[in-house]
């Protein structure tokens, strides 16, 4: 009896579980803009050729986001330095800085993927020129490495 | 005559004998009852498990000891004392988390012995455990190729965790009141959102606060002092 006690004790002792989690290695802070325009009073979306961007980058030179681009929509990643991203967009010969106003804080997305950042936007501060974009609508305010596919957080109108 | 007294004489011993035998008969037969009495006393364990932990990656360091008391037929009153700490060097961020913790609970032996002598158990049982522990963070390195890296500055809280346990296991006297006995749990964390800055990746006692559910299991040694028979 004895023995077989201490043999489940054994048995016991080599089972172990191990699990192991793994990181996703687009984990950046990204706002997802949407293209739209209204035609007839209806909201659609809309593809944009040639459109350039990048963000204004406070002692440093500015980088392209995107390089005379046809697309329907932009990622762009916000200033965790700041409490405010400026972008400039430039579609042929004219172009609108648009200025994001937005908290800016951290938090664990998981030990293995370590920090990420975390933007909640002003709806009530979003400054843009009017040579580009007629509009611009919220359509979620809180932006964290953990976008879905389909999320959208603003809506240009063009 | 002389041959009626050796006669007498003889069965004078013969009488001797058999009343001399007659009182051992009648000492021994308290001796062997001893051997079927259960004895009672504190019972003081060590869990040789968490030795183990000393030598996974990242290593935790701890030690837990535990005390239980038969108060009643098979039902054994128990408390858990331990403590532990793990810290973590990564690319990302050091991390580190460590403290006390103590469980109360309770275990029923399920194992019936005929001869209440023997002390093996079989037990199902259950625990409230509370940890008080202090979790950090530090270096915590942010990539970012477009606005540039940044490190965080670094945090600290103190928190406690409590939770619940589902226990069953067995010991065995190895020697007489020298026990091994393993024990597996199941742990429900009562209080996960405790930090809602980090989850703690340890909370001593329980494990990995990620989880809000856990499993574990205990190996301990140990004596019971020998107190008193019934």
């Amino acid at each position: 009896m004895q023995s077989r006690l201490l043999l489940i004790s054994v048995l016991f002792l080599m089972v172990s579980c191990v699990t192991q989690e793994v990181c996703n290695d687009n984990s950046q802070s990204e706002l997802v803009a949407k293209f739209k325009t209204v035609i007839s009073e209806a909201v659609s979306d809309t593809t944009i050729s040639g459109v350039t961007l990048y963000g204004i980058r406070e002692g440093k030179p500015d980088s392209l986001l995107y390089d005379s681009s046809d697309i329907s929509s932009v990622e762009l990643p916000l200033d965790p330095h700041h409490t405010y991203s400026r972008f400039v967009m430039k579609i042929n010969e004219l172009s609108d800085t648009l200025t994001l106003i937005h908290n800016t804080g951290f938090y664990l997305m998981s030990y293995t993927c370590g920090y990420g950042a975390i933007f909640t936007l002003d709806p009530d501060s979003i400054i843009h020129g009017s040579k580009l974009f007629y509009d611009i609508e919220i359509k979620s305010t809180v932006i964290d490495a953990d976008t879905e596919p389909d999320e959208e957080h603003l809506w240009l109108y063009f | 005559m002389q041959t009626q007294n050796q006669m007498k004489s003889i069965s004078g011993y013969i009488s001797k004998a058999i009343l001399l035998l007659l009182t051992m008969a009648v000492v021994s037969q308290p001796l062997s009852g001893q051997d079927t009495l259960r004895t009672f006393g504190p019972r003081l364990g060590l869990d040789l498990a968490r030795f183990i932990y000393f030598f996974t990656e990242p290593a935790e360091y701890g030690a837990e000891i535990s005390g239980d008391f038969e108060v009643y037929k098979n039902i054994y009153p128990v408390i858990e004392l331990g403590y532990s700490n793990m810290s973590d060097t990564t690319d990302l961020f050091d991390y580190a988390s460590g403290g006390t913790y103590g469980r109360l609970g309770v275990d029923y032996n399920v194992l019936p012995m005929k001869d209440r002598s023997i002390h093996h158990s079989i037990t199902v049982g259950a625990r409230y455990g509370l940890s008080v522990f202090t979790q950090k963070a530090e270096n915590m390195y942010i990539q970012n190729g477009y606005w540039g890296d940044m490190v965080l500055e670094s945090y600290e809280s103190s928190l406690r965790g409590h939770w619940v346990e589902l226990v069953g296991g067995l010991r065995a006297e190895v020697l007489p009141n020298l026990f091994l006995g393993w024990m597996v749990r199941f742990k429900f964390l009562l209080n996960q959102d405790m930090d809602p800055k980090i989850t703690p990746a340890l909370i001593p006692g329980y494990g990995n606060g990620t989880n809000n559910r856990n499993f574990g299991f205990s190996y301990s040694i140990y004596y019971k002092i020998p107190l008193f028979k019934n």
